[in-house]
């Protein structure tokens, strides 16, 4: 028996420093110290200085996506690091550039808003830093600790700025929702990687790929349900979106938008690695539970949204709504060869899905501004005194609920041949639920247009709207990304195909 | 019983065994010790002073930011212990790599040092 216990010191006393690749860790180092800098920066500026947290924090996620770009350049492929715990393959770079890029157009929708209310500065910036770190982490983690680590990493700060606006009463209920029920889905998930941990006696999502296969017992069902369920929050998929209206209402407009695209993309990006890494074999489990996730996001946060009166609340119910669409492929990526495809959509989607969305909610921040309403029908006749912000908004809008030629007909299109070339009964049933919620999210994307186009201004004052210039920007950079994904749709689809993920399915 | 379920056995007696020892000397000290209560002996213990008002007081809540402070050593200790004792191991990677988590965890002193918050006000 001590000799058993002996032979741990044994076999550890060959430790050699691991080799670590500082170019693939680039990102991450760059993100970490600008959470330095910034801290620093925050604590020993005075109160007149500090404006230029913002444009730091800003530099440092455009120095971020400099090694996010060489890496994508350079032709050594595959880099794995840790013993296979943490992967940069291509998949991995295009969602790190699309949170690094997502983050830095937050960056420009929150410098002015932070600057008018009275907010904290710094840790404002801080913890989105900290946060874009986590989601960045989480686009190679491989490993069920570090997919844990960068899930509270993203997590706890994001709660934190749901409550940003500290003597706002729904702001603090905003945050407190999202903590309690985000704590909530990490304990779900937590107990069902302790049983993955269980059946594999590895944490690594490689080798559990091998061990959850063949026969499914109970145990190995209920591992991968809690583990789906567990990110099903994230993604604010129905039954589990329960926090997202209330969040996103009461949250501070920019941090909705950072939590409809950015967070809502790394809750996919870890239930993609998992599924694909981890339970390639156990398609027969988690197939029907996307198909039934996907049905019901979508129906349900279609019919919601109908019925919603203030844009942001509409605005909440339309993203549960898109990530219903997003999850569409992943119910027949078990299908033969259909994962890539899958994948691919999926990909696409949620890169189309993240310019539109942070494109509405720049114009939702630039058009409350000056309203100081919240309510849909406060859009009444916004062509006649702002018409530019009119016309990018119905851009927005057509694009979100699928128009050719806009981003958002790609992602549709791109889910839907996904499901469809499966050639599964089911397939088709879920492509056809898809098809009836694409005409129903007509009603209340078609209602803003109207609101924008047809109706008098509500209250007769027709005063010029003015945009903040880092809003105009925002604005500019997300018109011209959804646009061109729509004309171009070899572009977006391109990144797509860049986007195979390492070790999926064994490959 | 499957062999799964015989290794979840030393759990069962382990918890046997905690609870029969616990009870034995709890019931050997109940038979030995004198019964004599008293009002004072029922007192909240307040490191030998006079307890000032009952056990329910408020408490200020200023001391929760003293063990969010606490909690930046605590995590500090629990790293640093199992590394320095296999200093020579580790070697020079080693080193550099507790200085890096050190200093990140020092910057949390500095912030709340800058923010006013280890000063009582």
């Amino acid at each position: 028996m001590f000799a058993a216990l002996f032979s741990v010191f044994v076999t550890a006393a060959d430790w050699v420093s691991p080799s670590i690749d500082y170019h693939a860790l680039a990102p991450e180092i760059i993100l970490a110290g600008g959470v330095v800098v910034v801290l620093l920066l925050d604590l020993f500026t005075s109160e007149n200085n500090k404006w230029m947290l913002g444009p730091v924090t800003s530099f440092t996620l455009l120095g971020s996506f400099i090694p996010i770009l060489t890496l994508a350049l350079s032709d050594s492929g595959t880099r794995s690091l840790f013993d296979g715990r943490y992967v940069v393959d291509n998949f991995s770079l295009t969602m790190k550039g699309l949170f690094v890029l997502a983050g830095y157009l937050v960056v420009l929708l929150s410098s002015d808003y932070l600057r008018e209310g009275d907010f904290y500065e710094g840790e404002y910036w801080i913890l989105m830093l900290s946060s874009l770190l986590g989601m960045v982490m989480m686009a190679s983690s491989r490993d069920l600790v570090s997919i844990f680590v960068s899930l509270e990493f993203l997590s706890i700060p994001a709660y934190m700025m749901a409550a940003w606006r500290k003597r706002d009463l729904r702001s603090n209920e905003a945050g407190v929702k999202y903590f309690l029920l985000g704590v909530f889905a990490s304990a779900l998930m937590l107990y069902g990687m302790s049983l993955l941990y269980g059946i594999s006696n590895s944490t690594l999502l490689t080798d559990i790929g091998k061990y959850v296969s063949g026969e499914m017992s109970a145990v190995r069902a209920v591992a991968i349900l809690f583990v789906v369920v567990g990110f099903a929050f994230k993604i604010s998929a129905v039954p589990f979106h329960t926090w997202a209206p209330d969040t996103y209402e009461g949250a501070p407009t920019p941090v909705t938008a950072f939590l409809s695209v950015a967070s809502k993309a790394a809750g996919f990006v870890a239930l993609l690695t998992v599924v694909y890494v981890g339970f390639p074999n156990a398609s027969e489990v988690w197939q029907p539970v996307f198909w039934i996730f996907a049905a019901l996001t979508m129906t349900v946060g279609n019919v919601m949204a109908l019925r919603q009166t203030n844009i942001v609340r509409m605005l909440a119910y339309s993203s549960i709504s898109q990530g219903g669409f997003i999850l569409m492929p992943l119910a027949i990526a078990g299908e033969g060869d259909s994962a890539g495809a899958a994948l691919r959509a999926v990909v696409t989607y949620l890169l189309v899905y993240a310019a539109t969305n942070l494109g509405v909610f720049a114009v939702v921040i630039a058009v409350s501004h000056k309203t100081r309403s919240g309510a849909i029908s406060s859009y009444g006749g916004l062509f006649s005194y702002a018409p530019g912000l009119a016309i990018v908004m119905t851009i927005f809008m057509a694009s979100l609920a699928g128009i050719p030629p806009l981003g958002g007909w790609i992602g549709k299109f791109g889910s839907f041949q996904a499901l469809v070339s499966a050639g599964t009964t089911w397939g088709y049933a879920l492509a056809v639920i898809g098809a009836v919620n694409t005409v129903i999210a007509f009603g209340y994307y078609g209602n803003v247009m109207r609101e924008m186009w047809m109706r008098p201004v509500p209250d007769g004052d027709t005063t010029h709207v003015v945009v903040p210039s880092a809003i105009t920007v925002a604005l500019g950079l997300t018109t011209f990304a959804t646009l061109l994904m729509g004309i171009l749709p070899g572009l977006v689809l391109h990144f797509g195909d860049l986007a195979n993920l390492a070790g999926a399915f064994g490959g | 019983m499957s062999e799964f379920l015989r290794s979840y056995l030393v759990v069962v007696w382990f918890g046997l065994a905690a609870f029969l020892v616990g009870s034995l000397l709890l019931g050997i000290s109940a038979l030995l010790r004198p019964n004599n209560p008293t009002s004072e002996k029922l007192l909240s213990y307040e490191s030998g002073v006079d307890p000032v008002g009952d056990g329910w007081s408020q408490s200020q809540i200023r001391y929760y930011v003293f063990a969010l402070l606490f909690v930046i050593f605590d995590v500090e200790a629990v790293f640093i212990f199992p590394w320095a004792t296999q200093l020579e191991r580790y070697g020079g990677f080693g080193l550099v790599e507790m200085a890096v988590f050190v200093a990140v965890l020092v910057l949390g002193l500095v912030y709340a040092w800058r923010k006013g918050v280890l000063r009582w006000v």
